[in-house]
């Protein structure tokens, strides 16, 4: 017999108590868990997206706000435009590569679906994508798309087939080999068809652009801005705002597993103000044979430390999976920007070692008190209840 | 020499909220018990025989006078010190055993070397001696109120203690039992251990060396 082994017998002995104690203290875990993995995977996928943009920087419109900033990373509509004469001014400057987008959400097959207005040759020779079957565009104006390959794949699409966009018969050209950015997952088609689809004549979404020295940064932006009234954003600046969103987003995340943490502390704190009650005539018999009060505290809060490190691993085990599977519906309705989050949430020794860190030590704070009531009863009070 | 010893002792219980009854348990006990010796302390239910034994074995302090434990006033130890001085050298048997129910009865005794000083004998050969050998995986409550007695006997020998103190040790058994059990304690005291018992059975006190009564909360001469 030891400590261990006599706690270990107090814990399981109100088997459902223990149960539901363990439930409250592992939910509470598994959100904390399932929320901090999801927060970070939105992070790592957002990097990704940046680096699939394949630009240095970006071209806007003027003023545009930081949701629309992010929107262009992750590849949905914007609503500000640019002219396309900003196009043609940018593009004669020196050492600057520009191609012009139009991109547009709209309804493909009844699923949201990123249409992308592009010049042909120049977006080919900017990104130089490989084809996994078909044909790329031959001219800037015919009626036909170029998709990515999950657009292909969640639409059931194939070559030759006709996709139908806002009365519009496209034929499907080509199939995109995998880029892992937001080019898998969108509808290409020339800049002109898209801008007459879509109503938008003359107009543009954003440029992005290539050069060839990023330490002259300045100079080029002082130089676009000389011949058009837009706004310059790099690729790391871009990231850096749209990582400081998903920031708060991810503070709110923590914010609710702390609630969930805090109710499990006092599912706790009640289990084992019960169990002192319970078994105050025990803590007498205990102490009468010869045990100290130290004894009594320990064993108490070996015991409420125990359902913490159960719970915190409990936790763990079902938050990873919840944010397995959570994380592609979240993709679908809640987040867009998180469309194409692979579903596999990273699995972090730095986080499970936290988690159980935290629920040992939640579950070792809530048993303070209790394991102090029941060593401060005297071997009569208690014996005689 | 007397091993234990009692000085004038007082209890007063005080009552607690509006209609609270304050009860003199105790007034003025003094008695003295030699090592080796096996005593008896008789009377009637409520005149203070098992606050008197709670006091000698220093589960509680009096409201005044002292108890010696080998010329140590415990009355003025702190409670973990009391507790330490339990584990060293006092065993305790109650009259409603008071096991620990979740635990086997190899379990209850183990648990109390946990805090014994002097651990002579592992708990199997304590559970042996009280003829349980067989009873060592079971709970209290798969044992009858004899078994449960003797193993609540073999666990307050678990530091082999000088001294046995037992709150009415066959007061819940059969004579059967009660037969058992007595055995049980007259074999201790032959082994040298003091042993005072509370106890209303006449053939305890009859085989006792010392009888002390309690009425209203003394001594009366015995």
């Amino acid at each position: 017999m030891n400590l261990l082994k006599f706690v270990s017998r107090n814990l399981f002995r109100r088997k459902g108590r223990f149960a539901f104690t363990l439930l409250g203290i592992s939910i509470g875990m598994a959100s904390f868990v399932a929320l901090l993995s999801i927060g970070g995977n939105m992070q790592s996928v957002v990097k990704q997206k940046a680096e699939g943009l394949g630009a240095n920087f970006l071209i806007m419109p003027e003023n545009i706000c930081i949701y629309n900033q992010m929107a262009i990373v992750t590849g949905e509509t914007i609503s500000e435009q640019l002219h396309y004469d900003v196009y043609e001014s940018v593009k004669n400057i020196d050492e600057i590569t520009v191609i012009p987008h139009l991109t547009q959400k709209t309804a493909i097959s009844e699923m949201p679906s990123v249409v992308a207005g592009i010049l042909p040759e120049e977006t080919m020779s900017f990104k130089n994508w490989t084809l996994a079957s078909g044909e790329y565009f031959a001219t800037q104006d015919e009626n036909t798309a170029v998709i990515g390959i999950n657009f292909a794949d969640t639409r059931e699409l194939d070559v030759g087939d006709t996709v139908t966009v806002r009365g519009q018969e496209l034929i499907v050209k080509g199939i995109l080999a995998e880029t892992n950015g937001n080019d898998d997952m969108t509808m290409f088609v020339p800049l002109s068809v898209a801008q007459r689809i879509f109503d938008k004549e003359g107009y543009i979404s954003y440029l992005s652009a290539k050069v060839a020295d990023m330490t002259k940064m300045e100079f080029y932006e002082a130089e676009i801005l000389s011949v058009a009234s837009v706004q310059v954003a790099t690729n790391d600046q871009l990231l850096e705002s749209v990582l400081s969103i998903l920031g708060s987003v991810n503070s709110t995340l923590q914010l609710i597993a702390g609630v969930a943490l805090i109710a499990a502390a006092f599912g706790i704190i009640n289990t084992m103000m019960t169990a002192v009650f319970e078994r105050r005539r025990e803590i007498g018999i205990l102490r009468a044979i010869g045990g100290k009060k130290g004894f009594l505290f320990r064993s108490f809060l070996l015991e409420s430390g125990l359902y913490g490190f159960l719970g915190g691993i409990v936790g763990v085990v079902v938050g990873y999976a919840v944010s397995l599977f959570a994380a592609p519906i979240i993709n679908k309705d809640e987040l867009s920007m998180l469309k194409g989050v692979s579903a596999q949430a990273d699995i972090d020794v730095q986080l499970v070692v936290i988690a159980v860190g935290v629920s040992l030590l939640i579950s070792i704070l809530s048993g303070l008190y209790p394991a102090w009531r029941a060593a401060k009863l005297t071997p009569m009070e208690a014996i005689n209840s | 020499m007397s091993i234990i010893k009692t000085e004038n002792l007082e209890k007063i219980y005080k009552g607690k909220g509006k209609n609270a009854v304050t009860t003199h348990a105790l007034r003025g006990v003094s008695l003295e018990i030699p090592q080796g010796a096996f005593a008896c302390i008789i009377g009637k239910s409520g005149h203070g025989k098992s606050t008197l034994l709670n006091l000698i074995g220093g589960l509680d302090n009096p409201t005044a006078g002292r108890v010696f434990i080998y010329d140590e006033d415990i009355t003025q130890l702190s409670d973990n010190k009391r507790a330490q001085l339990r584990a060293k050298k006092i065993g305790f048997v109650f009259q409603s055993f008071n096991l620990l129910e979740n635990l086997t009865a190899l379990e209850n005794v183990q648990t109390a070397m946990l805090f014994a000083k002097n651990k002579a004998q592992n708990a199997e050969d304590l559970l042996a001696l009280v003829g349980l050998s067989d009873k060592a995986n079971s709970k209290p409550a798969q044992l009858s109120g004899g078994q449960q007695q003797r193993v609540a006997i073999a666990r307050a020998l678990a530091n082999s203690p000088d001294i046995l103190i037992m709150d009415e040790p066959t007061g819940n058994l059969d004579s059967q039992s009660a037969e058992e059990v007595l055995e049980h304690i007259l074999k201790l005291h032959k082994s040298g251990k003091t042993i005072i018992v509370v106890t209303h059975n006449d053939d305890l006190a009859q085989k006792a060396e010392m009888v002390f009564e309690v009425k209203d909360g003394k001594l009366t001469d015995s």
